[in-house]
C-alpha cells in the first residue's frame, strides 16, 4: 500500500516538475476529425507533461460559447478552435491576440498550409495578406470536400473516376437502385454553410462565384449569374434522378452513416470522414471506398472550398495562459505532431506529411485527392457578415432543393438578401441584374 | 374605510392623527415588504425587456474587443416585414400551436373524461400517462428522431409490417411539420389530462345523477353539463398550452431544425440562429419583441375569455 502511493506522488511530482506550462483549456468543435485531435492532445501531455483541457462542443454551440469567452472580461479558454467563416469575426474584432504578440519569434512553419492566406490579418487594409499581414493563428484540420466512391462498385460496373460533373451524373444514375442503394448523396440541410459548402464545389466547379474579388475590396454580389443558376440546376437534377428522396433534410452526419452503411455510392463531404469509412466498428464498408478530387463542368478545373478550422488564443487572457497556448500551436505544427495526427485519422495540416510515403498506404487513400485539392481550394468569405450571408445562403439553396423555389428565384433572393447585409455593413457592393425566374 | 369615521362623526378623508400615523406606518410596512418581490420583477423581468428593447432600436458592432451600440430606428422592425424567414417561422409557428393545442386539448378532454368513469386502477393510469411529460425535450427528440428514422425506426418499420411504404416523414416538406405536431401531442397531452382530470373529478355528481333520472342520455350529460362546468378549466388550459406552444424550440431543433425548406421553422428558433450564430443582436431583439408583442395578444385575448366565461 505504501509503495503504491510512494509511486503515484511520485508520479505526481514528476508530472508537475516536467511540466513547463500551467494548465490549459481548449474550445473545440465536435466533429469527424476530433478523434484524432483528441489523440494529439494526449500526446502533447505525455510529450511535455503539460495539462490540456477540451471543451467539446457541437457546432452552433461551439461559436456562442467562443463569442461569450472573447467578450467577457478574462477568456476560460487558452485556444479557441475556430472554422474559417468566423474568422474575420474574431480578427477584425479584436478578439485575437496576434501570435507574434505573444512570441515575437514564432513562425508558421513553410511546411504548413496557410489556406488562402486565412492565418494572416491586416488591421489596416482590414485584409487576409501575407505581406504585411500578422500571423493570427495556426490552422488546426484542412477541411476540404473530395469525392467519396465505392470503388467496387465502380469496378463491377467498369464506370471511370469522375471527372466532369456529366460523367458523375452518369455512373450515380447507374450506380441508383434505391432504397437499397442511392446513386450520389448529398448534404442539403441548412445552417450556416452546410447545404452551402456541399454546394460550392458545383458553384465554382461551373464557373460560378459567391462574390467578386474581395481579397481586393470587391464584394458585388454575384452569385445570381448564369453560371451560379447552371450549378444550381445540376445539383437539384443530381438530386432528384440519382440522390436521396428527401435531400433537403440530410445532414452530413447521415451522409456519412450512408456511406458506411453501404446506402450511398456516392457522395461528397469532407475529408475528415474519411477515417470512419475503414473503421471496422463503425463501417460496412471496409477498404471498399476510394477518393477522388471533386469533379468540375467541361471546360472547367475542380475548384473545393476551404472550410478549415483555425486555432488562435484569446486577447484577454493572462500571459501565462498565452504562453502556454503558444507552446501548444508550436508543437502542434511540428511534423513528427502532424504525421501522429494524420495517423490518428484526422487530415493534417502540413503538405510534407500529406505527399509523405504514408499517401500510399490504402488506408490513407484520401490523402493525395486532399493535397491535390489544396492545390485550388478557396475561401468562400472573406468578411465579418460571413455567418450572415452564409445563413442566406443556406436558407435559399435549401428551398431550391425542398422545391420551394426555382433555382432562379433562390439565387437572385440570396443575392439581394447578400448584398443588403454587406451594404448595411459598409462594404463596397452591388449585384448583378436578376436572373429571369 | 370610509364609514368608520362617519360613525364616530367625523367629516369624511379625516382621519385622526394616532390613525393617519399608524395607516402611514402600515403603508410603509407594506411596501417593504413588498420591496424584494419589486426588486426582483425589475431586476429579472422589466431590466431585461428595457435592454432588449433598447437593442431593437440599435445595430451593435465590435471594434477593439468593445461593443458599440449605435441607432437603427425602425429599420430592425422595418425588415421584419421583408424578412421571408421571420415571415414563415411566425406563419408555422401559429399554425403547429394552433394545431399541436387543440390536439392535445380534445384528446386531454376525452382522457380526463374517460378515467373519470373508471372505477379501478385510476392511479395506474394517471402515472401511465403522466409519463411522457416527465422526459426532457432533448430525450424526447432522440427518441422521435430515431422513431421516425426512414432506415431503422419504428414508425416505419410498423407501416412495413402492415405493407405500406417507407415515408421519411421528417425529410419530406409535406409532412415535416405534421409529424412534429405528432411528437408535441404526445409530449404535452398528458399536462392537459392532468388539469382537466383534476377539473372531472371536482365535478358535482348529484347533478349528473339528476339528469340521468330526468333521462339525458350520455352525451347529453357531457355536451350540457360536464363541457359547460369544464370550460373555465379547458380556457385555463388553452392558455398555458397556447403560451408553452408559441415558444416551441427543443422540439423542432432535434427534430428538423427548421427544414425542409422553411417548412417547419418557428419562432424561437429563427430568433436564436440571429442571435447567436448570425450575431445580428439588433434584429434578434426586434423579432423578440414582436414575438413577446404577439404573446401577449394571445395571452390577453385567453384572460379576456376566461374572465367573460367566469362573468356569466
Amino acid at each position: 500500500m505504501l509503495k503504491l502511493l510512494a509511486a503515484a506522488l511520485l508520479a505526481c511530482l514528476s508530472t508537475a516538475v516536467l511540466a513547463a506550462e500551467p494548465p490549459i483549456t481548449i474550445a473545440a468543435p465536435q466533429t469527424p476529425w476530433f478523434g484524432g485531435f483528441h489523440h494529439i492532445v494526449d500526446e502533447y501531455q505525455k510529450d511535455t507533461g503539460n495539462t490540456v483541457h477540451l471543451e467539446v462542443s457541437p457546432f452552433d454551440g461551439l461559436l456562442a460559447k467562443e463569442r461569450a469567452a472573447v467578450r467577457s472580461g478574462q477568456s476560460p479558454y487558452a485556444i479557441l478552435i475556430f472554422q474559417v467563416q468566423n474568422f474575420v469575426e474574431f480578427y477584425a474584432g479584436g478578439f485575437l491576440q496576434p501570435l507574434t504578440a505573444i512570441d515575437p519569434k514564432f513562425r508558421l512553419d513553410p511546411q504548413v498550409y496557410t489556406f488562402d492566406d486565412t492565418v494572416f490579418w491586416n488591421p489596416t487594409t482590414g485584409r487576409c495578406e501575407r505581406d504585411g499581414g500578422i500571423l493570427m493563428s495556426v490552422p488546426v484540420n484542412p477541411n476540404v470536400p473530395v469525392l467519396y466512391y465505392r470503388a467496387d462498385l465502380y469496378a463491377q460496373h467498369h464506370l471511370p473516376v469522375p471527372q466532369t460533373f456529366d460523367q458523375l451524373l452518369a455512373n450515380a444514375k447507374t450506380l441508383n437502385a434505391p432504397p437499397r442503394i442511392y446513386g450520389f448523396v448529398q448534404r442539403g440541410d441548412r445552417g450556416t454553410l452546410n447545404i452551402g459548402w456541399d454546394f460550392l464545389p458545383y458553384l465554382y466547379g461551373f464557373g460560378g462565384d459567391i462574390l467578386g474579388d474581395q481579397k481586393q475590396g470587391d464584394f458585388k454580389v454575384v452569385l445570381n449569374s448564369p453560371r451560379a443558376l447552371a450549378a444550381l440546376q445540376f445539383y437539384v437534377k443530381l438530386a432528384h434522378e440519382a440522390g436521396h428522396p428527401n435531400p433537403a433534410s440530410v445532414t452530413q452526419a447521415e451522409v456519412i452513416q450512408d456511406l458506411v452503411t453501404g446506402r450511398a455510392a456516392q457522395a461528397m463531404i469532407t475529408v475528415a470522414g474519411a477515417a470512419q469509412m475503414d473503421d471496422p466498428d463503425k463501417s460496412a464498408v471496409v477498404g471498399k471506398i476510394a477518393y477522388a478530387e471533386t469533379p468540375h463542368a467541361a471546360g472547367q478545373v475542380s475548384e473545393p472550398p476551404l472550410g478549415h478550422w483555425l486555432g488562435g488564443i484569446p486577447h484577454n487572457l493572462p500571459a501565462d495562459q498565452q504562453k502556454a497556448a503558444m507552446a501548444f500551436l508550436a508543437w502542434f505544427q511540428t511534423g513528427k505532431a502532424q504525421m501522429d495526427y494524420a495517423r490518428a485519422g484526422s487530415p493534417p495540416v502540413r503538405r510534407d506529411v500529406l505527399t509523405s510515403s504514408l499517401a500510399n498506404d490504402p488506408h490513407f487513400g484520401w490523402m493525395r485527392p486532399l493535397a491535390e485539392s489544396l492545390q485550388h481550394a478557396r475561401q468562400p468569405f472573406f468578411t465579418k457578415d460571413a455567418p450572415g450571408l452564409a445563413a442566406v445562403f443556406d436558407l435559399k439553396l435549401n428551398q431550391a432543393l425542398a422545391g420551394e423555389l426555382t433555382p432562379a428565384a433562390a439565387l437572385n433572393q440570396a443575392a439581394h438578401a447578400m448584398e443588403d447585409i454587406l451594404q448595411k455593413d459598409g462594404y463596397k457592393t452591388g449585384i448583378l441584374p436578376d436572373l429571369k425566374e | 374605510m370610509t364609514t368608520a369615521p362617519r360613525a364616530i362623526g367625523l367629516p369624511v378623508g379625516r382621519l385622526p392623527r394616532q390613525t393617519r400615523r399608524r395607516s402611514s406606518g402600515e403603508h410603509l410596512w407594506r411596501w417593504g415588504m413588498m420591496l424584494p418581490i419589486l426588486a426582483l420583477l425589475i431586476g429579472m423581468t422589466l431590466l431585461p425587456l428595457c435592454a432588449l428593447l433598447i437593442l431593437s432600436f440599435s445595430n451593435v458592432t465590435w471594434q477593439n474587443a468593445r461593443p458599440i451600440l449605435t441607432s437603427a430606428g425602425l429599420a430592425n422592425f422595418a425588415a421584419l416585414l421583408h424578412d421571408s424567414l421571420f415571415l414563415a417561422s411566425i406563419r408555422n409557428t401559429l399554425v403547429f400551436a394552433a394545431a399541436a393545442v387543440s390536439i392535445e386539448i380534445v384528446l386531454g378532454l376525452v382522457l380526463a373524461l374517460a378515467l373519470g368513469a373508471v372505477r379501478r386502477g385510476k392511479d395506474f393510469y394517471t402515472t401511465a400517462f403522466m409519463l411522457p411529460i416527465l422526459l426532457p425535450g432533448i430525450v424526447i427528440g432522440a427518441i422521435w428522431a430515431l422513431m421516425y428514422n426512414p432506415d431503422f425506426g419504428i414508425v416505419d418499420a410498423s407501416l412495413g409490417a402492415l405493407g405500406l411504404p417507407a415515408h421519411d416523414w421528417l425529410g419530406n416538406p409535406g409532412t415535416a411539420l405534421g409529424a412534429i405536431v405528432a411528437v408535441d401531442v404526445w409530449h404535452w397531452t398528458p399536462f392537459c389530462f392532468l388539469l382537466l382530470y383534476a377539473a372531472v373529478e371536482s365535478l358535482p355528481t348529484d347533478v349528473f345523477e339528476a339528469a340521468r333520472i330526468d333521462g339525458a342520455s350520455a352525451w347529453q350529460r357531457c355536451r350540457y353539463i360536464a363541457l359547460p362546468l369544464l370550460a373555465p378549466t379547458i380556457l385555463v388550459v388553452l392558455a398555458f398550452r397556447a403560451i408553452i406552444a408559441f415558444k416551441v424550440f427543443d422540439e423542432v431543433y432535434l427534430l428538423t431544425s427548421g427544414g425542409p425548406g422553411t417548412t417547419t421553422e418557428v419562432v424561437s428558433l429563427t430568433i436564436y440562429r440571429r442571435f447567436f450564430v448570425e450575431d445580428h443582436a439588433g434584429s434578434g431583439a426586434a423579432m423578440s419583441i414582436v414575438a413577446f408583442l404577439v404573446l401577449g395578444a394571445v395571452t390577453l385575448a385567453a384572460m379576456r375569455m376566461i374572465r367573460k366565461r367566469q362573468a356569466r
